[in-house]
């Protein structure tokens, strides 16, 4: 058994910390306090194949694999939790959706320019009654000739108003439920009848927008139609599989952070006469960050690589997500209490950082959701099937 | 136009303390990294390649084994071949005996239009290898520049000189030293990282490759210990203002700190 | 006076014997002339001859390469030099590697100095590998102490490395001459004695069919470089709303000018509106690693402080002994910035 990252690998690793640190990490602040996407760092992550790490190159991505991707995700985690929830959405569950599930031509079409970071993707499930009730969905989509048209509102999309590629789920059997009566589409956003509504208000990553998706007569070619026929269902959920991996990886960065923040900080914050890094209060918030965070990055990365090779995920990558999200939530918040009230200060990172972390627990699935993925998987073996 | 770039790996000062109290050199993290200044080079080479059709840059690195992934970090940069210089006969190489290797392995290549180092190198900094590798092939040199263009034949560079600059125009083939400051580097393409370790390769040439005895690579220089600055140690000034800041001043000027004279720039 | 040295001198003149570095002898110092003085640099390395010289009981050379450099050598003897060959020739107007090594390195061949110094300038940087190279000798570059190893009459070169925070001494017993070049402004520039005798000699030019393949096109007095970022700025000056007024923080700003560094400030200099948001240091704004921090009428308590900590060296300028900044300052100057920093400017010659 071998731990280490292969050399590509860390080299990998090392040029992404160097973008985040002289690109990402300056503007996090800014894009929060202006709440605006930051494109300019979008355009550069393109240009060094960071808009599709986990893709084959011959579909324009990066060829990292899932492995890489946890790293991108793991190293933006650090600095920018908006910057990584743009680019989460785009490649993690957007572009991810095509490439498990797409045709050659669409991956020729879609995926590369995805891929290459030309187009921005984004991933359309959620609706008014369909939160972690997904097969709620009530969008639909009626085959007229060689299209099908589709209508419906999309809302909490992430990207949704920048995208210019989007996956969307809709009903095209009512009669037959989420296995069979549902289909995935890929949408180009600047198809009449695709507009956006509101954008959301949000407490934290405001650096990444999030957009109502109006879909009124949408024209979509048949081609368009992504997976199997009312398989759309499957193809939402095993792209969600693959990002929620990705998702703790991105948790697993922002806890790293709080833990090193905290650690400067008790070295440097004096009281009593003494550093407040001298008391045991103190030692054991930050021995537990530690210890956590040690067992977050070999979850992560142990899940990363059962994707990589093909084997089962399902319930690895829940917990990826679901521990990942508590980890950091954990972190940052001891790491709130370390720096007392700086850590409450919008002057400092932190109380951004705890705004941010927040909605990990939240999208590609609630925790509670997360939890009952995983029990449905525990169970199952034993013929055991849980609704939800 | 063919253009080499003798690059140089080093210890990530960033994982060193050094301890001038203690007299001791505190490695916390063992990482190597290309040199700054052959990074510079790098980059002024593949700048270059970018404005012309039929340029070609290879990277050639002297080194242990793992200088390997220098060289596949030169590539993921954006070079199209490197070669690593590694021997047990190499070893001991001082800056003429690199020099040796370098300019045998640029022969061995065909030679170069040009070639490109940095300034001096981030560890030891001694600022050589330009000069004595254009003396070796006998190509022209222009050393610290902080532009260059290549036309017809000729490189026009901005160099430093004195307290100023000057344009300079040389004939090629030619060796030119690169200011780390004026070529920051790109990040290298992310597919190109795993190619470079996935795709491509590294040859490895020894002595035996360069046509080199390894009796003729002798080091002239030898070490003869390590010693350290003195610490800085908290100082309190006080009294009248003029005497006050020429003692700071002073102060600063000892220390390495500031450089009034305009240091190795002056004349 | 005695000048029966002169003879001996001459006679050195012999083949090159196989045993490398028997027969050499004297130590040399290729001087520059700029702008038709000698510049501090050359002096200080005149200056560090004459006394290994001393110690070794030797005589001091000099080279000197140049358009209208003859009026030069008497003063290179007044500081130290006891003969001066010149080799003064409109050719040699511009610098050319090739033409310069040529010129020293047959001289070196003629003569055989046992040591050559040359000032580790922008020409010394460029020609000193070069020459080294050709001689087939070694080298220590930018050193900052020249000692001497007696019992094997070695020259020792200490020079920085790691960034200067380390010395790294080397020797070059192998090989002759033992090259150095110094660091300017770290040797002491002798006085002059314009009563000193020695010899000018000018060298007959034979070059040899060599050219220089260099075309000096114009001079500078500065590039454009692309921006530092603040993070990485080596030298970084401060401004807090100790300064006062506009007044006092044009100040800091003319200091920071000077130094060639980064201007940034306190939070108190951003309300004062002297500088801009995102130039505050600390925990709400920068963090900075500079070489160098002078910190000018700023308070400097933790939440300014943090984001400085990394900073090699720090100097605060406050009339108050207690201020936080004070404590932590490796240079604590007590004292009103309004009249140091003025002092300073003036030390540094503006
Ligand atoms: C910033 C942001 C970005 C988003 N981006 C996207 C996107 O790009 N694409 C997209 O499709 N969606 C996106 N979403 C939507 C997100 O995935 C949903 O918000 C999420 O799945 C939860 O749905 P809901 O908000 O409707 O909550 P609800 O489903 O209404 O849940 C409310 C609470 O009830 C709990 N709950 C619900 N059902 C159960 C159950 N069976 N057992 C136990 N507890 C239960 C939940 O865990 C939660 O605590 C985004 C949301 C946000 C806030
Ligand atoms: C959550 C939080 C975050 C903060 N973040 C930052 C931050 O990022 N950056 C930051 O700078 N501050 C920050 N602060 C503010 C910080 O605590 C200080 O209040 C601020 O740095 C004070 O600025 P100052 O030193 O310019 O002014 P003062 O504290 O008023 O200090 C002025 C100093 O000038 C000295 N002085 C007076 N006359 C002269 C003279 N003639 N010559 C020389 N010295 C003179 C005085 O003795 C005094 O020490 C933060 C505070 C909080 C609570």
């Amino acid at each position: 058994m071998d731990f280490s990252f292969p050399k590509e690998y860390q080299l990998f690793r090392r040029m992404v910390r160097e973008f985040c640190e002289s690109e990402v990490k300056p503007l996090a602040k800014v894009i929060d306090r202006e709440h605006r996407v930051p494109h300019e760092t979008i355009r550069k992550a393109a240009k060094l194949g960071l808009m599709g790490v986990p893709f084959p190159q011959k579909y324009g991505g990066m060829g990292g694999g899932e492995i890489g991707y946890c790293i991108l995700m793991e190293e933006l985690g650090r600095v920018c939790t908006s910057t990584t929830t743009v680019i989460g959405a785009h490649t993690g569950i957007g572009a991810m959706a095509i490439y498990l599930d797409g045709t050659e031509e669409q991956k020729q079409k879609y995926l590369v320019p995805l891929a290459q970071g030309t187009a921005i993707g984004a991933f359309g499930l959620t609706e008014a009654q369909a939160g972690s009730d997904a097969a709620a969905i009530k969008t639909t989509a009626v085959r007229d000739g060689n299209h099908y048209v589709l209508n419906g509102t999309k809302i909490f999309i992430t990207n949704g108003d920048i995208a210019d590629i989007i996956t969307i789920m809709a009903v095209t059997d009512p009669s037959l439920g989420a296995y069979g009566g549902i289909t995935a589409f890929i949408v180009e956003t600047d198809t009449p009848g695709f507009s956006i509504g509101s954008l959301e208000n949000k407490m934290g990553i405001r650096g990444s927008s999030t957009a109502e998706c109006v879909l009124q007569d949408v024209r979509v070619p048949k081609e368009n139609v992504l997976g199997q026929f009312g398989a759309g269902f499957l193809t939402f959920m095993k792209a969600l599989d693959v990002g929620r991996a990705s998702l703790g990886a991105g948790c697993l960065g922002g806890a790293e952070a709080a833990l090193e923040a905290s650690i400067q900080w008790a070295r440097a914050r004096e009281q009593f006469g003494v550093p407040i890094a001298t008391k045991q209060a103190v030692h054991f918030m930050i021995a537990d960050m530690a210890a956590e965070i040690e067992a977050l990055r070999a979850l992560v990365y142990r899940t990363a690589w059962l994707i990589d090779t093909g084997q089962p995920h399902i319930l690895e990558a829940s917990a990826c997500k679901l521990f990942g999200s508590e980890v950091a939530h954990r972190c940052i918040n001891r790491a709130l209490q370390i720096h007392g009230a700086l850590g409450y200060s919008r002057d400092y990172w932190i109380e951004l950082g705890w705004r941010d972390q927040r909605i990990t627990e939240i999208y590609e699935g609630t925790n509670e959701i997360q939890r009952i993925v995983i029990a449905a998987n525990l169970f199952r073996p034993y013929g055991m099937r849980i609704p939800t | 136009m063919r253009m080499v770039i003798p690059i140089k790996q080093i210890l990530d000062p960033a994982g060193i303390t050094v301890r001038r109290d203690k007299e001791r050199i505190f490695i916390n993290r063992e990482e190597y990294i290309i040199d700054p200044g052959s990074k510079a080079a790098l980059e002024a080479a593949l700048r270059l390649k970018e404005e012309r059709d039929q340029a070609e840059t290879i990277a050639i690195s002297l080194g242990p084994a793992r200088t390997d992934d220098a060289l596949r970090e030169a590539l993921a940069m954006g070079c199209d071949a490197a070669y690593l210089l590694s021997d047990p006969a190499f070893e001991e190489a001082d800056l003429s005996v690199a020099t040796l290797i370098l300019a045998a392995a640029v022969r061995k290549l065909g030679g170069a239009d040009l070639i490109l180092v940095g300034r001096q190198s981030g560890d030891t900094g001694a600022g050589q290898i330009g000069p004595r590798l254009a003396e070796a092939l006998g190509y022209a040199q222009v050393t610290d520049v902080y532009a260059l263009a290549v036309e017809n034949g000729a490189a026009r560079t901005t160099r430093r000189w004195g307290k100023g600059y000057a344009t300079v125009q040389v004939q090629l083939p030619a060796v030119v030293t690169v200011a780390p400051e004026a070529f920051p580097p790109r990040y290298p393409h992310g597919a190109r990282i795993m190619n470079a370790y996935r795709e491509w390769n590294v040859p490895v040439w020894g002595c035996a490759d360069l046509n080199l005895e390894p009796s003729s690579l002798t080091p002239l220089l030898t070490f003869r210990g390590e010693s350290f600055p003195p610490p800085l140690e908290p100082e309190r000034f006080r009294g009248n203002p003029t005497t006050v800041a020429q003692e700071v001043i002073t102060a600063l000027t000892l220390h390495k700190l500031i450089n009034p004279g305009g240091g190795s720039h002056g004349l | 006076m005695d000048f029966s040295f002169f003879g001996e001198l001459l006679e050195e003149e012999r083949e090159i014997t196989p045993e490398v570095t028997e027969g050499y002898r004297n130590l040399w110092v290729a001087a520059e002339a700029a702008d038709g003085t000698l510049p501090p640099s050359t002096l200080e390395a005149i200056g560090q001859a004459r006394e290994i010289a001393n110690q070794i009981g030797v005589y001091v050379w000099a080279s000197l390469l140049g358009d209208g450099v003859e009026p030069l050598a008497q003063q290179l003897i007044a500081y130290g030099a006891d003969r001066v060959l010149v080799a003064d020739s409109p050719s040699l107007a511009e610098y050319q590697p090739e033409v310069y090594v040529k010129i020293l390195a047959d001289l070196v061949g003629q003569h055989r100095p046992e040591m050559l110094l040359m000032p580790a300038t922008s020409l010394g940087n460029d020609l000193a590998p070069r020459l080294a190279q050709r001689l087939n000798t070694g080298l220590i570059s930018h050193c900052l102490k020249l000692t001497l190893d007696m019992s094997e009459r070695l020259l020792l070169g200490t020079c920085p490395a790691l960034g200067g925070e380390v010395y790294h001494t080397f020797a070059c017993p192998q090989a002759r001459p033992q090259m150095a070049t110094l660091e300017p402004g770290y040797f002491r520039i002798p006085s002059a004695d314009p009563y000193r005798s020695g010899e000018v000699k000018r060298v007959d030019l034979d070059l040899g069919g060599v050219t220089g393949r260099l075309s000096w096109l114009e001079r500078e007095a500065s590039v454009e470089l692309p921006p530092v970022p603040l993070s990485r700025a080596k030298i970084v000056v401060s401004a807090g709303r100790g300064m006062g007024d506009a007044e006092g923080f044009a100040l800091v700003q003319r200091l920071a000018e000077v130094l060639g560094a980064a201007l940034v400030g306190s939070r108190g200099a951003f309300d004062e509106g002297w500088i801009p948001e995102d130039r505050i240091v600390g925990v709400g704004g920068q963090f900075i690693a500079p070489d160098l921090y002078i910190a000018c009428g700023l308070s400097g308590d933790i939440y300014h402080y943090f984001g400085v900590q990394s900073a090699r060296c720090i100097v605060a300028i406050n009339p108050d002994e207690n201020a936080p900044i004070m404590k932590v300052a490796h240079m604590a100057v007590v004292g009103d910035a309004r009249q140091v920093i003025p002092a300073m400017l003036n030390a540094l010659g503006r």
